[in-house]
Order: structure tokens, then sequence, then C-alpha cells
């Protein structure tokens, strides 16, 4: 083999990895994002801390039977469809209660609840403990299923 | 904040498709033909800039509004502006890493075309919008507030 003839021969090779390179790091995000964790341990959220505003009122109580937490900023391309569909899971659910949080321009609290992306949602029980944490859109169901286990008809 | 700044997310997917392959291009020119990759990685910056300056007159946008768009059914739902503006500042700050970089090293060039490569790539073919991914890590560092 000539030497100009392995030279374009390695071009071809590097090209051909950083495809693969894109495209498992695509499919890899596909699969994980959205699927979530539960969160064992009692990580509470505060809701004076938070400072949340719902249909103009400042919201002091949790839900009755769960909460759920959307974390957004302004830069979130996905976020406004997550909201979509949690406010109607909310308005199909007895005892849920969904709030969202814009911390844009509370980095503070992203750091503190170790966010690293939007959509975040925390699905949380009556006592305000975070049980469920899931980075990303989360996946059809998934909060559904942990709503259940926490009594959400 | 009104919803006539709202924009159809197939757009800038179209034109993340066509970054990813004008950068692919670049990448692989980049190892044989280095003056005509940096051509490419320049043309990409321009690009970015005209999309953060003036996206209405963009290309990309025009081409899409007349050729893609009349031959798709309506949107589901809009899309902010301002994740993807976020995500064409991210793309030009690679750009310029090649442009300003490819002065001093070569290698950068390549670097820089890998980088606009794979975050077109993604934002085209999976939605993943890598700027606004890392949009709170970087907060969350402290490079930009």
């Amino acid at each position: 083999m000539s030497p100009t003839l392995s030279y374009v021969d390695s071009t071809i090779v590097l090209s051909i990895a950083l495809l693969i390179v894109a495209t498992m790091t695509g499919i890899g995000y596909r699969f994980f994002q959205g699927r979530g964790h539960s969160v064992s341990g009692a990580q509470c959220i505060e809701l004076e801390k938070l400072n949340l505003l719902k249909n103009g009122e400042e919201v002091t109580k949790f839900g009755k039977e769960a909460t759920v937490v959307l974390f957004s900023t302004e830069y979130c391309g996905q976020c406004p469809a997550v909201r979509r569909s949690l406010a109607k899971l909310e308005y199909r659910k007895g005892g849920l209660l969904f709030i969202e949080a814009d911390i844009t321009h509370r980095i503070d609290l992203a750091a503190h609840f170790n966010i690293s992306q939007t959509p975040t949602v925390f699905v949380l029980n009556p006592a305000g403990e975070i049980r469920f944490r899931i980075g990303g859109t989360p996946k059809p169901k998934t909060i559904e299923t942990e709503l259940e286990k926490l009594g959400v008809k | 904040m009104t919803t006539n700044n709202h924009v159809d997310p197939r757009g800038p997917r179209f034109g993340a498709a066509i970054t990813s392959v004008l950068s692919f291009i670049a990448f692989y020119l980049s190892l044989t033909n280095q003056s005509l990759a940096y051509a490419i990685v320049i043309a990409l910056g321009v690009l970015f800039t005209w999309s953060l300056v003036s996206p209405s007159t963009h290309p990309y946008g025009w081409s899409f509004a007349k050729f893609i768009r009349p031959n798709l059914a309506a949107p589901k739902e809009l899309e902010d502006p301002r994740p993807l503006k976020f995500a064409q500042q991210v793309g030009l700050a690679f750009a310029l890493l090649g442009i300003i970089g490819g002065i001093f090293s070569a290698p950068l060039v390549t670097v820089s075309a890998a980088f606009i490569f794979i975050a077109a790539f993604l934002n085209a073919f999976f939605g993943l919008c890598l700027g606004c991914q890392l949009y709170l890590l970087i907060r969350r560092v402290g490079i930009i507030r």
C-alpha cells in the first residue's frame, strides 16, 4: 500500500469514527434521557425558599397525594411540551399539584438540587420529600407509574 | 413575549441538517485540504452570525419556508426562539475556535468542525439540542451569567 493511500484511508476511518460517535451519542441520549430514578433519603423541597407562583398566587401547600415539580429555564426547548402534558395530568388526577420553577435566574437552586439539565422533573410525596427524579423529557407513563405508587388515581 | 415570535421547530432542524453536512465535509477536508476546510468553517461562522443578527433573512429559513414547509403538515407546536438563539451562539463559539485557532494551529479547525458536526447532527436527527442541554452546566460553573 502506498503512503498516500494509507493517508486517505486514515481520513476516511476518522470521518466514519466521527459519524459513529455522533450516532451512538444520539442513540444513548434517546435511550437514557427521561427514564428517571427513585430517590432515597429524604431531601425535602421547602416551598418558602422556592417562592413559586401558581395562577398568580404563592404556592404554600403541597398536593394532597403528590406534587410534581418541573424545573425549566428560558432557554429550554422541550419544557413547554412537558409543561402542557403535566398540566393535563394535574387536571386528570385528583390530589395532584403541578408546579413549575423557572431557574434561569435561580442558578443557586440548580446547584442545590444538583440539576444539570432542563427539563428536570421531581415527584414529591405529600410531605414534600423527593421520591423520584427525571432528567430530560419524561418518557410516557413514567410519571403516572410513580404517581400510582404514591396513591394518585 | 408574544406567540408571534415562535418558530416551527422543524425549520431549525432542517438548518441543522445542512450545517451537519457542511461541517462533516469540513471535518473530512481538514484532514486533506486544509485551506478549503478553513473556508467552510468561516462560512459556518458567517451562517451562525447571520442567524443571530437577522434570523428572518437567513438562507436556511428562507429555503425552508420556500421549499420544505409547503410540503409539510402544520406544526404540532411552535417553539420559543430563545433556546435556538443560544444554540446558534454555541455554534458560533465553536466556529470562532476554528477560525481564530486555525491561524495558529491547524488541528483546531478539525476540532471545531467535529464539535459543530456532532452538535448539528444530534439536533437534526435526534432532536437533541446540545447547547440547550449544556446551558445549565455552563451557568453553574460560571462561564456565562
